[in-house]
């Protein structure tokens, strides 16, 4: 499908919700054609090859908001689906804020979204991705001789958004991953880990022999772990897992939650949260990153946004919505409906994740984590762990079965080391970096 | 949705190169959905999701295509895009598909076509939120939402079973935050599964919304959770999690015949208490992981996972079933019709044991009483899981004392089911709101649970000067 064939499938859609009674009325459409291999041992065990299309209409009536979503695109079902949508608005209270932006428009620079070389590549490359990050994984210790999948998938997305202000905004992207799950085993004893990248240029992807190797290392790394003695001290976490802790963070500024008490920074822009080393941006014109894009979900330029620096909090992040209701102006963080992410990231320091365990005395390094019910409204962290201990600047052995917890304040406040390893292989990433003390349980 | 002649013709263009099995999978999903915030009704979703998957399997491959494209073209086409997995090249003539249709007798109304009307919906999220702010001036926030979604599957196969399922689901769920000297503390209550919303008539808003308040406030006034290991008593109806994450994702078969779990190749064994029975049951009636039929078109079952601490056996789906010489045990599902099946849980329960609810209580000298869990995650080669606790309490010399905010258990599968020392004879399923997520796959869930006492688990709360 072409640009314009899917801002007319979208600029259609409007215009059924303004005959079936919206006074206003936006649809984002969106259609992929997505591919994903798994491959297990020799073999590929998984084939996915489709296409799929979305549709997100958000209606509005007398300040009263409505959203349909829909796969059935027959205008006949589109205009059943907003009559229904109206129907529903009479039930809505009134709002004051519901309606579109104020403002529309596209970021102009070049954002190098879309890698052709994605695009044209052929099957068989893929499938010897996956292939290789299977060979990859075994030759790199004796012990791994089973795996939970190798997979190397990718997609290309064409995005369009049309509203009944006039705003007409069309643009593609690709993306495209590799990750791997080797199963190391040991008398009996069985250790996984998973490693993957993605991006949106697909030379820019760490190979599949690099994937495989830290992937197979994290994996044997963890046999003979020890449950460790319940304590106070240092911990780093290391990139990935910093990620979801600045993910949380994001979820935090979202105004969304901010709004409905759900965040424990609310009441809290312009005051020192963090350590001077906490700077965290949004950034959606960063080009070829995979949070980036001309505009958001409701045709409003993305931009770069600082929300920490140096540890104060400057800004919450908005949609129209919650711009309005809160005094605010938008960020450019709507996805149509809810608060995203573009690039969001903690500014990277000086000097690799080595040199910050070189540099803490006793710690624990965290590598991974299980869990996710991050209470934002009281800012408490918690999470099942594995990783290293730390004695005298050096791994000392492989520890697991504990907790790390804390609350979000404390940790920021506690960030004394940020390393320089930041990639961005999602829309909210991290360098490693260290908290000078939280809460090990184990026995 | 598809005339049986189609459907024909996609498993034999779906099986042209080859290969030992084909199914189609068709979806209609319509949700209609309110929620509530600021005291107000906030806005309204109508969804409406359909498609088509297509899968064919050779050995231990599996080759999918989906189509949300409804013309017969874009459906050969993801048949032709699936049919690829089986590259032996030499085009077979697999003849004819005579489908056959199953019947199945259902476990919730299928009689039900189209929601409520919208008044009864903003009525179920006004009488919540009345409530939830009735008692305490400290509640400072309600969000609440409802939705009722109808899902139609049909499902074709090359071995002639044709099915159709209509699944209704209702959710009401109460979300509740409360501040005070500058402190927080949230409360989450959901109830609902598959039924009508006139469910709600004896089941009452009210009630679900007074306990979200009561925790909220409960948390808010808690004292931040101790750390170490200590003993600990799992509440009744929702500490079901625990046997959802220690041991059921261990059970379910693409791991064990993969080998990536450690249960693989143990039926038979021991790996709990002998006090420990666990079951998984897709029939029981209007539950939130209740199946006419899975999404293979596999009726539901019930199954023995564990018995008096054997293992019994495990979760199959057909294509593990083929692979391991075992039959489906109708626990094979998908989130829609753009995923690949995957065996999955749908109601895990543990039944009643002996002991009074009173009497485990009382034999707990220091403990963490986690009356339920805000959810759960577990790592299968090793058995690590976590459940963050949503309401908590210290058991001091046999008595609940004070709550504790923030608490997280981690364990290990088998060596806590090992330390199962006290079942309780007050078995009953948690309030039904509970969703699985493996593999970027979400799909609703049961659980159930008497009052159940571990020896021995780690507490990580951030407390550990106790």
């Amino acid at each position: 499908m072409t640009n314009d064939d899917a801002l007319e499938v979208a600029t259609r859609a409007v215009d059924l919700a303004i005959e079936a009674g919206a006074e206003h009325a936006e649809a984002s459409f969106s259609i992929a054609a997505r591919f994903h291999v798994e491959a297990r041992g020799a073999a590929v065990s998984k084939l996915e090859r489709s296409t799929g299309s979305s549709m997100h209409v958000r209606l509005w009536r007398d300040r009263r908001h409505a959203t349909v979503s829909t796969s059935d695109l027959t205008a006949q079902a589109l205009r059943a689906s907003f009559l229904g949508a109206l129907d529903q608005l009479r039930y809505v209270a009134q709002d004051p804020y519901a309606e579109l932006p104020d403002e529309f428009g596209a970021f102009t620079g070049d954002l190098a979204l879309v890698d052709p070389t994605i695009v044209v590549r052929e099957e068989a490359e893929k499938i010897e991705d996956a292939l290789a990050l299977e060979r990859s994984i075994r030759a790199a210790d004796p012990r791994i001789i089973n795996s939970s999948g190798s997979h190397y998938s990718d997609a290309n997305a064409t995005i369009a958004l049309a509203n009944s202000a006039g705003f007409r905004g069309v643009y593609t992207a690709s993306r495209a991953s590799r990750s791997t799950g080797p199963v190391a085993e040991d008398h009996g004893a069985k250790r996984t880990a998973h490693y993957g990248t993605a991006g949106r240029v697909l030379h820019d992807l760490e190979t599949p022999d690099a994937i495989g190797a830290v992937a197979a290392r994290r994996a044997v790394e963890m046999f003979g772990a020890r449950k460790p003695s319940t304590m106070r001290v240092p911990v780093i976490f290391e990139r990935d897992v910093a990620a979801a802790v600045v993910d949380d963070i994001f979820s935090a500024v979202a105004a969304s939650n901010v709004a409905v008490g759900n965040s424990w920074l609310a009441d809290r822009v312009g005051e020192r949260i963090g350590s001077h080393l906490v700077t965290i941006i949004d950034d959606g014109t960063l080009p070829a990153r995979l949070g980036s894009a001309p505009f958001d979900g409701e045709g409003v330029p993305t931009r770069r946004t600082s929300v920490f620096e140096n540890g104060v909090l400057r800004t919450f992040l908005y949609d129209s919505y919650y711009a309005r209701k809160m005094g605010a102006r938008t960020t450019g963080n709507s996805t149509g409906g809810a608060i995203g992410a573009n690039n969001f990231y903690l500014v990277p320091g000086d000097g690799s994740l080595a040199d910050l365990v070189a540099a803490t005395r006793r710690g624990v390094l965290v590598l991974d984590t299980i869990g996710f019910a991050t209470e934002h409204a009281t800012g408490s962290y918690s999470r099942g762990a594995r990783g290293f201990m730390i004695e005298n600047g050096e791994l000392a052995y492989p520890i697991d079965e504990f907790t790390v917890a804390g609350n979000f304040a404390d940790m920021l406040a506690g960030v004394d080391a940020v390393a320089n390893d930041l990639r961005f292989d999602g829309s909210t990433v991290s360098p490693s970096f260290r908290v000078a003390e939280m809460t090990i349980s184990g026995n | 949705m598809l005339d049986s002649d189609v459907l024909t013709r996609l498993l034999v263009r779906a099986l042209r190169h080859g290969g030992d099995y084909a199914d189609v999978f068709c979806e209609r999903r319509r949700s209609y959905a309110f929620r509530l915030q600021d005291g107000q009704i906030h806005d309204g979703a109508t969804a409406i999701a359909q498609g088509v998957g297509v899968r064919v399997i050779v050995g231990e491959s599996a080759g999918y295509a989906y189509s949300d494209d409804l013309s017969v073209e874009a459906l050969m086409r993801a048949a032709e895009a699936a049919s690829l997995i089986a590259r032996s090249g030499a085009a077979q003539a697999t003849g004819t598909i005579d489908l056959t249709t199953l019947q199945v007798a259902p476990l919730y109304d299928q009689s039900r076509h189209d929601h409520a009307p919208a008044a009864r919906y903003v009525d179920l999220l006004e009488r919540a939120d009345r409530r939830a702010r009735a008692d305490d001036p400290r509640i400072v926030a309600v969000n609440a939402h409802v939705a009722d979604e109808l899902q139609d599957v049909w499902i074709a196969t090359s071995e002639g079973r044709f099915v159709h399922d209509h699944r209704p689901m209702v959710t009401l769920g109460v979300q509740v935050v409360a501040s005070a000297h500058g402190q927080r503390g949230s409360g989450y209550a959901a109830d609902g599964g598959r039924i009508a919303i006139d469910y709600f008539d004896t089941h009452s808003p009210e009630e679900l919304a007074a306990d979200a308040a009561r925790i909220a406030a409960t948390n808010l006034d808690a004292e931040p959770a101790p750390a170490g290991e200590m003993e600990m008593v799992v509440g009744a109806g929702g500490g079901g999690v625990l046997l959802h994450e220690a041991v059921g994702h261990g059970l379910e078969s693409d791991f064990n015949r993969r080998g990536t779990s450690l249960y693989s190749g143990r039926v038979g064994e021991r790996v709990a208490s002998e006090l420990v029975t666990i079951y998984d049951d897709g029939n029981l009636r209007e539950e939130r992981g209740s199946i006419t039929v899975d999404d293979e078109g596999i009726p539901g079952q019930h199954k023995v996972l564990v018995e008096r601490g054997v293992l019994r056996g495990y979760m199959q789906d057909t294509l593990n079933a083929r692979l391991m010489g075992a039959q489906p045990t109708g626990s094979g599902r998908r989130q829609s019709y753009r995923f690949l099946p995957q065996p999955r849980m749908c109601n895990t329960y543990m039944p009643s044991g002996e002991s009074t609810p009173e009497e485990i209580i009382a034999s707990t000298k220091r403990g963490l009483y986690a009356k339920s869990f805000a959810g759960g995650q577990v790592e299968i080669s090793k058995g690590d899981f976590v459940f963050m606790v949503a309401e908590g309490y210290l058991i001091e010399n046999g008595k609940i004392t004070a709550p504790v905010r923030n608490a997280t258990i981690v364990g290990n599968g088998p060596d806590a089911m090992t330390k199962v020392v006290a079942v309780g004879n007050d078995a009953r399923f948690a309030r039904r709101h509970y969703t699985c997520g493996k593999g970027g796959q979400h799909v609703p869930v049961g659980v159930g649970m008497p009052t159940v006492k571990i020896s021995s688990i780690t507490v990580g709360g951030t407390d550990d000067e106790r």
